[in-house]
């Protein structure tokens, strides 16, 4: 009991001394708002199933990065102008009918990334900025970036707020939301682009590792805690702002890179989450049916106790098949 | 016409990384077919990042590059095997997870050493210039492991790709068989390594097998065009980064030029088949 008291103490004293510096106070706030925006976009990434999208963009966004910092125009304003030609070309190399997106998304993300370091390759100090670029640098975040970071965010999240109801139909039902009079290519872009931007607005500070860590990592967790869409809502962005800090904290007090911290504390996260929500484990807990049997049953037949007793498996829910499971979701969200 | 295409094959640096260009060049067409078939380049991708622990510790331990590489990449590929079963869990979000996890942890061990800028793009690029004969027998060895099992199980690896229940009614382990193709990929990232290093593996592993898919229907074809393109590329590339370098003071790494090569083809291939189906658009509407 003690120990862990004094564990405890220990963390607030390293807090304590992180907060002191102005360095790793702009450095925790960045992580923090970071985490939050990943996470609420997340949700959205985890509905559309755009894991390997997110990975490609950040990667492909990179020859933006790099031609701006050459052509020495505003480096946020170029990534953008490249990240917009970015979602174009993935949503017209979407309608190539022979290659599937992820075979597509590849290509992308190679051709991307090779431009990048080609062009980097070319240039003095190709080292040290392809390290920065990779791993990010969000101990040497400025007042400005976290500026921008913080107004961007408040922008991305007005936007994913405002389409919120939309967004999540044509993700749980895209036959439906189509038969409405929606415009799932349209719908598609809106995300599209958020991601995007949010990936202009992060990497410079944080990196491409992290930003694909925070953008998937929190809100996958927060699903597999929850069935509720808008509980997840919340909890994405409060485990990835969380998480981030700790990150921060602990890489300070270990003295490690900041940014491979927090993705590998996101990583462990994730690994206890599956494993505490498993069905041996909230079975051993009285949370689920002792016997696997239940599960087959059709759900009128299964015996009804509270709400969270639910089976966990929220199924594969796929982007164009409508199953019962991703019909009843939709209509908690509404 | 000597100057340009034999003249820079003279120096014996340049011919091992010709060598070892064509080896990972047909390596991953070969391979890369399943990949493209069965629609796994993110794994492909994953096990490029994944690797990179491994790879990290025995830099750090003075080990062999190759056996580091080879275990975190052994590691991965089963753990993502046994996790795709679970049907609560979206196959990409655990991937993702799993990339920025393991490739974090890398990060991590390599940062403890001072001044780590330097190595962490040796070990991430690679370096075609100076790859030495021993890599050369350890890629054409661990090479014709991944190209024997493919071989091997092509005809099941195929129905799987195109008719997965049709497989497993034949009795056909799905488990098994993608473990064996997960292997497989990952013994390619592994030989790949130290030609065009971890990162840019996956170009080699789907650019090219794209690009074949793009040209045509058969599966046979499709791999001896996606070896050719894929060596092709290999050689146009260093040829490309030598001159560039050599006579024009542009220095452009080998790698990404090569990649650059095949994200070039790919986009031709895409040009060529739409202008194509352009082409034939008036003549079936006349038809119907």
């Amino acid at each position: 009991m003690s120990a862990s008291i004094a564990v405890v103490a220990g963390v607030f004293d390293s807090f304590g001394a992180v907060w002191e510096s102005d360095i790793l106070r702009r450095a925790l706030l960045e992580a923090a708002v970071v985490g939050a925006i990943g996470g609420a976009i997340g949700i959205h990434i985890s509905l559309r199933r755009m894991a390997f999208t997110t990975m490609a963009l950040t990667h492909a966004t990179f020859p933006g990065i790099v031609l701006a910092a050459v052509l020495g125009v505003n480096l946020l304003a170029g990534s953008a102008i490249f990240g917009l030609a970015l979602v174009l070309a993935l949503a017209a190399l979407g309608r190539v009918r022979q290659l599937d997106t992820s075979t597509t998304t590849g290509v992308l993300l190679a051709g991307g990334f090779a431009l990048g370091v080609l062009l980097l390759s070319a240039q003095d100090g190709f080292a040290k900025d392809l390290t920065s670029f990779l791993v990010g640098s969000i101990l040497t975040t400025t007042n400005a970036e976290l500026a921008v970071t913080v107004i961007g965010g408040a922008v991305l999240a007005l936007v994913l707020a405002v389409f919120s109801k939309e967004l999540i139909f044509s993700a749980f039902d895209p036959v439906g939301a189509e038969a409405q009079g929606f415009s799932l290519g349209r719908l598609d872009l809106i995300v599209l682009l958020a991601l995007e931007a949010t990936l202009v607005l992060t990497i410079p500070s944080v990196g491409t590792l992290l930003s694909v860590s925070l953008l998937v990592g929190p809100a996958t967790i927060a699903r597999l805690w929850t069935d509720h869409l808008r509980r997840a809502m919340v909890i994405a962005p409060l485990i990835g702002a969380a998480f981030a800090m700790a990150g921060i904290v602990i890489s300070h007090a270990a003295d490690t890179a900041a940014g491979a911290t927090i993705a590998v504390i996101i990583g462990l996260g994730f690994a206890v989450s599956l494993g505490l929500t498993s069905a041996p484990v909230r079975r051993f807990f009285g949370q689920l049916p002792r016997s696997r049997h239940h599960e087959l049953r059709p759900a009128h037949e299964q015996p009804t106790t509270s709400p969270s007793a639910r089976p966990v498996s929220p199924g594969k829910v796929s982007r164009h098949g409508l199953g019962r499971r991703a019909a009843q979701e939709t209509e908690l969200v509404r | 016409m000597h100057d340009l295409l034999i003249a820079p094959f003279e120096l014996g640096f340049m011919q091992r990384a010709l060598v070892i260009s064509l080896i990972v060049g047909a390596l991953g067409g070969i391979v890369g077919t399943y990949v493209v078939l069965r629609r796994i380049a993110f794994f492909a991708d994953t096990l490029t990042h994944t690797v990179f622990p491994g790879v990290a510790i025995a830099f750090v331990l003075d080990g062999s590059l190759y056996v580091g590489a080879l275990v975190a990449g052994l590691v991965s590929a089963v753990l993502f095997g046994l996790m795709s079963r679970r049907d609560a869990l979206d196959d990409d979000a655990f991937m993702a997870i799993m990339l920025t996890t393991f490739f974090g942890f890398g990060v991590m061990v390599v940062s403890r050493i001072t001044t780590y800028t330097n190595d962490l793009v040796v070990l991430l690029f690679g370096r075609v210039l100076t790859v030495s004969r021993d890599d050369i027998v350890v890629t054409s060895a661990l090479g014709a492991i991944a190209v024997l099992m493919v071989a091997f199980a092509h005809k099941e690896l195929t129905l799987r790709a195109f008719d997965p229940e049709g497989s497993m009614a034949q009795g056909y382990r799905p488990l098994l068989l993608d473990l064996w193709l997960n292997i497989a990929v990952t013994l390619v990232v592994v030989a790949s390594l130290k030609a065009v290093g971890t990162v840019l593996v996956i170009a080699l592993l789907v650019t090219p097998a794209a690009t074949a898919r793009l040209v045509t229907g058969s599966i046979r074809t499709m791999m001896a065009a996606a070896a050719a393109v894929g060596m092709a590329a290999g050689v146009v590339g260093l040829l490309i980064s030598y001159h560039a370098s050599v006579n024009h003071g542009i220095r452009l790494a080998a790698g990404p030029t090569i990649v650059s090569v095949l994200t070039l083809s790919f986009l031709v291939a895409l040009g060529g088949v739409t202008v194509r189906r352009r082409l034939r658009r008036p003549a079936a509407l006349v038809a119907a």
